[in-house]
């Protein structure tokens, strides 16, 4: 199986940075709401979420902490680390600064 | 910051992996969990939510190794599987595994402990500050016949004179080796220490462990403000005096000197002249002390320092030879005296700035061309171990082809399979270089016993020390690559659906090419390492059994210490006829003399001579000078040709001997015999030349002089008189019946007739001849042991080959034995492979081994490098040891039931 090429990976990373600065959520959580905020058009795959999760706790983006579910069960929660927070304004930059372009393109050319 | 934390992430992950595996299936679950929930609040039936939401989730399998894939351990882990699979390979195969341990202990031991020879003698710097701006400056007289006479040393005045006129230095030191007796408390031991300038030790910038050390304050006549002070090695202080502080200031005596220890040298210095291990350090001016010689210090001309210096910071090597250059003809001027100012040698006679980071050594001169090429001959022997190793695991490799196949399959890449056989070797190759760096430690000092040379002996520590060990290393995980490489390779071409599909492992193709390329390889090496090591073995057996013009069984020399006998002049000769009568009748003693030059101790005399019937009185000839008192000749076996042998009394004091070179050199159309040669003798004191002349009173054979190796020499032999050169330390000679009895013989008679004078070692002329020919001899030892591990690698890499190749046609033999073959026929055809492999071996090595055999011939003595005698018999032992390696297996092969063979298809 191939690797997920570089800028969808990276938008992944955006989108889940973005999620988790308002508050400390489960993998679950977070796929729900990704899907809910971007009105079902975007649908994160287990198979790429969770690959992206652990890898932005590699990082230290991101730190886990294992805690009590709403519905009683142990979960793992990810929350935003302050390096995360810096890395995410970083990354929301970039991607403004990348679809304005593109949208300059499209427009223009 | 966020690398410790990475880091520290990291490591703790390393250590909880299983637990993290753990609650990664746990976090997985959760959400499935979640989504079954989310599936039945939707409104689905309890089996459809449940299905929904693994089809959904994707292969959880996938995801889990996705998500490992992301853990940053994933290398070390992988790593660390291949480790533990490649034990498990081992453990399953300890034969192979043993063999090759072995294989790889011999041949990198070999190498550690050559390498750390040259390391010790040529490569190691000085333990001082900034090695590399160290240089030593050395008279180069240009003479070709006795390149390393006078080893390049100053007088003390032309070092100062240097020093005061040169910019380039920040100082520039002399160093001289000499063995001191030292007394403490009544006890007396012989130590080798050496005399150095005042600032020498400022000059290198090492600093002392307790006390001081040497000052120019201290170096002058007399001694300094400490009276004579000396400086001692940290070896001594810790085995003699117990490493106590209180040493400083403590007074010893140093050859019948009172001198006060003054401090404590650095451990692991050894001064700059390498391999010589000094234990204790005087000042120059002490010489003055010990020869009751003060104007002898300083003299101009005659040189006994080695001179080393530090170039400024500023100031190159090029720099400084260029100024050393310009400088050094008015410095020879005022140091040369000036008759001997415009004699040839002396007008090409230069100053040279060579390069002194690892220091100085004459051992060095001697053993550096050997050493190279030892380092080449083991080079060759660890590529032929490579190569047998490399076979080995290509045959192994070819066996596990299903299992590469299997694992192909199940999605490992070539880089995978590449690293896992890699690791396996490098398994095997790391516990190798272990052993044999053992094996080296082991070996080492007994290498150097085998040598023959007390002094290399005395000198060379050949313990592997740090650098050598990670050079060792170093060479262990290339070799690894490199016979590693080869199998690797090949399983990782493996076809999957073929390898699969066979039942019985069968080889590809490219092993079997890959294993008949390695045999003729190691066969053309081991051929090459054969023909050199006979070479240079016939080389140590000429040297050995040359007519050197003397008989050296029972000869033993005993230097004569009367210095300080109240008899001087006529009176010592006298003492000395009387001693050597004395002797001659004691028990067991056939012949004693005394001689002033020993054979082959590379001491040099020469002085310029011309035949009195020569008109031309202006053009003299030098000859190789001895002194020697009657009996001479016959106690060394030289074999008087002509006339008489010298007599011990007053009226045959112009008389002289001369062997047959200088019989022919000076009296070329006549007989020598009567004839008057005149000594053009040069007082450099007086500065005045005066003619001694001495009539010849017999002929001798020619004999060697300074070594082995130099054709024989001219030599003209004088009688011994109050002027003769080194009266007070003349060496006697006794040939005994044994050495035993020559000892007891001398002891006695010093005893009785010089009490005062110091009883001193002997040295036997067998041990003089050995030390001349050491270095051939290691050569030869070493290169012998060398020719004889590559043919047992080669051997067994053959013996390898054919049992291999045995087991894998089994089957076909049995057909074959079946279908009517004679045990004869299967015989041959197995050998057929290796006769062939056998042939393309000795065809290529001979090549090879024909410029090997060139390359060395300067090393050689009295053996032509073409000799095809040594070519011819160099290959019969080849094929020899070959066809048995080959037989062994092969005999095997015809005792196979058919039946059988056919059966285990």
């Amino acid at each position: 199986m191939t690797k997920p090429n570089d800028l969808v990976q990276g938008t992944l990373d955006l989108l889940i940075l973005r999620t988790i600065s308002l508050g400390p959520m489960h993998g679950w959580m977070i796929a729900k709401r990704i899907q809910q905020v971007s009105r079902e058009v975007l649908q994160v795959q287990q198979g790429s979420l969770y690959p992206a999760l652990h890898r932005l706790e590699q990082q230290g983006w991101i730190s886990a902490k294992w805690a009590e579910s709403e519905t009683g069960r142990q979960a793992k929660f990810y929350a935003l680390t302050p390096e995360g927070r810096k890395k995410l304004e970083q990354e929301t930059a970039n991607w403004s600064r990348l679809s304005a372009a593109i949208n300059l393109v499209i427009e223009k050319a | 910051m966020r690398v410790l934390k990475q880091a520290g992430m990291y490591l703790r992950m390393l250590l909880h992996r299983g637990r993290e595996a753990q609650r990664l299936d746990a976090e997985m679950q959760f959400h499935l969990d979640q989504q079954i929930a989310e599936n039945l609040a939707a409104g689905m039936a309890p089996e459809e939510a449940r299905r929904a939401a693994r089809l959904s989730f994707g292969n959880p399998v996938v995801v889990r190794e996705h998500v490992r894939e992301a853990w940053l351990w994933a290398g070390a882990e992988r790593l660390w599987q291949d480790v533990r699979f490649a034990a498990r390979q081992i453990r399953r195969a300890p034969g192979f595994a043993l063999v090759s341990i072995l294989t790889l202990a011999l041949g990198i031991g070999a190498n550690t402990a050559i390498f750390s020879l040259t390391h010790a003698l040529l490569l190691e710097s000085l333990p001082i500050p900034n090695p590399g701006r160290l240089v030593r400056l050395a008279m180069d007289f240009h003479d070709a016949d006795r390149p390393s006479s006078n080893n390049g040393a100053l007088s003390l005045p032309m070092i100062q004179m240097l020093q005061s006129q040169s910019h380039s230095f920040s100082g520039i030191f002399g160093w001289s080796v000499y063995d001191f007796v030292l007394k403490d408390e009544g006890v007396s031991h012989g130590r080798r220490g050496a005399m150095v300038t005042g600032n020498a030790f400022q000059t290198l910038g090492i600093h002392p462990v307790v006390g001081r050390l040497l000052t120019p304050a201290d170096d002058q006549p007399g001694g300094g403000p400490d009276g004579w002070a000396a400086v001692i090695s940290y070896r001594l202080w810790v085995e003699q005096y117990h490493a106590d502080p209180s040493i400083i200031g403590r007074h010893i005596t140093v050859t019948d000197h009172g001198v006060t220890i003054i401090g404590v040298a650095p451990p692991g210095f050894e001064g700059v002249i390498v391999a010589e291990h000094p234990d204790l350090y005087l000042p120059v001016e002490f010489s003055a002390a010990i020869s009751n010689n003060e104007k002898q210090l300083h003299r101009g001309w005659g040189g006994w320092l080695t001179a080393f210096a530090r170039l400024k910071p500023d100031a190159s090597r090029a720099m400084a030879q260029a100024e050393i250059r310009t400088l050094f003809p008015s410095i020879k001027t005022a140091m040369v005296p000036p008759s001997v100012l415009h004699l040839p040698a002396v007008e090409r006679l230069t100053l040279d700035v060579d390069p002194a980071r690892s220091g100085w050594s004459t051992l060095r001169l001697q053993y550096t061309k050997p050493l190279l090429l030892l380092q080449i001959l083991v080079g060759v022997v660890l590529l032929i171990c490579c190569a047998n190793l490399s076979g080995l695991f290509l045959a192994r490799a070819s066996a596990r082809q299903q299992e590469f196949a299997i694992r192909g399959a199940l999605g490992a890449g070539r880089v995978r399979l590449i690293r896992q056989l890699l690791v396996e070797s490098l398994m095997l190759a790391l516990p190798g270089a272990l052993a044999g760096i053992g094996f080296a430690w082991l070996v080492g000092p007994w290498m150097l016993r085998g040598l023959g040379s007390s002094q290399a002996e005395a000198a060379l520590s050949v313990r592997p020390d740090f650098a050598v060990l990670v050079i060792t290393a170093a060479v262990a995980c290339v070799c690894a690559l490199f016979f590693g490489m080869a199998p690797a390779w090949m399983a990782s071409r493996t076809d999957i659906e073929s390898a699969l599909r066979n039942s019985h492992p069968c080889t590809s193709a490219g092993s079997a090419v890959a294993r008949r390329i390695f045999i003729p390889l190691q066969l053309a090496l081991s051929l090459m390492l054969i023909v050199v090591a006979a070479l240079l073995g016939a080389t140590v057996v000429h040297l050995r059994t040359d007519d050197t013009g003397f008989h050296t069984k029972n000869v033993a020399f005993y230097i004569a210490d009367f210095g300080r006998l109240p008899q001087k002049g006529a009176n010592l000769v006298a003492l000395y006829r009387r001693i050597l009568q004395q002797m001659e009748e004691q028990p067991g003693v056939d012949s004693a003399s005394t001689v002033a030059v020993l054979p082959y101790h590379g001491w040099i005399a020469k002085s310029p001579f011309t035949a009195a019937t020569d008109p031309k009185l202006s053009i003299t000839r030098p000859s190789d000078i001895n002194v020697i008192s009657a009996g001479y000749f016959t106690t060394v076996g030289t074999q008087l040709l002509s006339g008489r042998d010298l007599r011990n009394d007053d009226s045959d004091l112009r008389s002289c001997i001369v062997n047959q070179r200088a019989a022919k050199m000076y009296f070329p159309h006549a007989a020598a015999l009567g004839k008057i040669l005149h000594e053009v003798d040069h007082n450099i004191a007086s500065s005045k030349t005066s003619i001694r002349d001495c009539q010849v009173v017999g002929v001798v054979q020619n004999t060697k002089y300074d070594t082995v190796r130099e054709s024989p020499p001219s030599i003209i032999y004088f009688p011994m008189s109050a002027q003769s050169y080194r009266l007070p330390n003349m060496y006697f000679a006794i040939h005994g019946r044994s050495i035993a009895e020559a000892e007891a013989a001398y002891h006695k008679v010093i005893h009785e007739m010089a009490p005062a004078s110091p009883e001193t070692d002997p040295v036997t002329f067998q041990q003089l001849m050995n030390d001349s020919i050491a270095q051939e001899q290691l050569l030869s030892a070493l290169s012998g042991f060398f020719a004889v591990l590559a043919l047992l690698l080669s051997s067994i890499g053959i013996y390898g080959l054919v049992a291999w190749d045995v087991s894998r046609r089994t089957t076909e033999i049995g057909v074959r034995m079946a279908m009517g073959a004679t045990r004869p026929r299967v015989f041959l055809m197995i050998l057929r492979q290796t006769t062939f492999l056998l042939a393309v071996g000795l065809a290529a090595g001979g090549a090879a081994a024909f410029f090997a055999a060139r390359s060395v011939s300067s090393f050689l003595y009295e053996i032509h490098a073409e000799n095809p005698a040594v070519f011819l018999v160099a290959a019969g032992v080849l094929v020899i040891v070959g066809l048995i390696a080959a037989t062994l297996p092969a005999r095997q092969a015809i005792s196979i039931d058919p039946v059988n063979a056919l059966r285990s298809e």
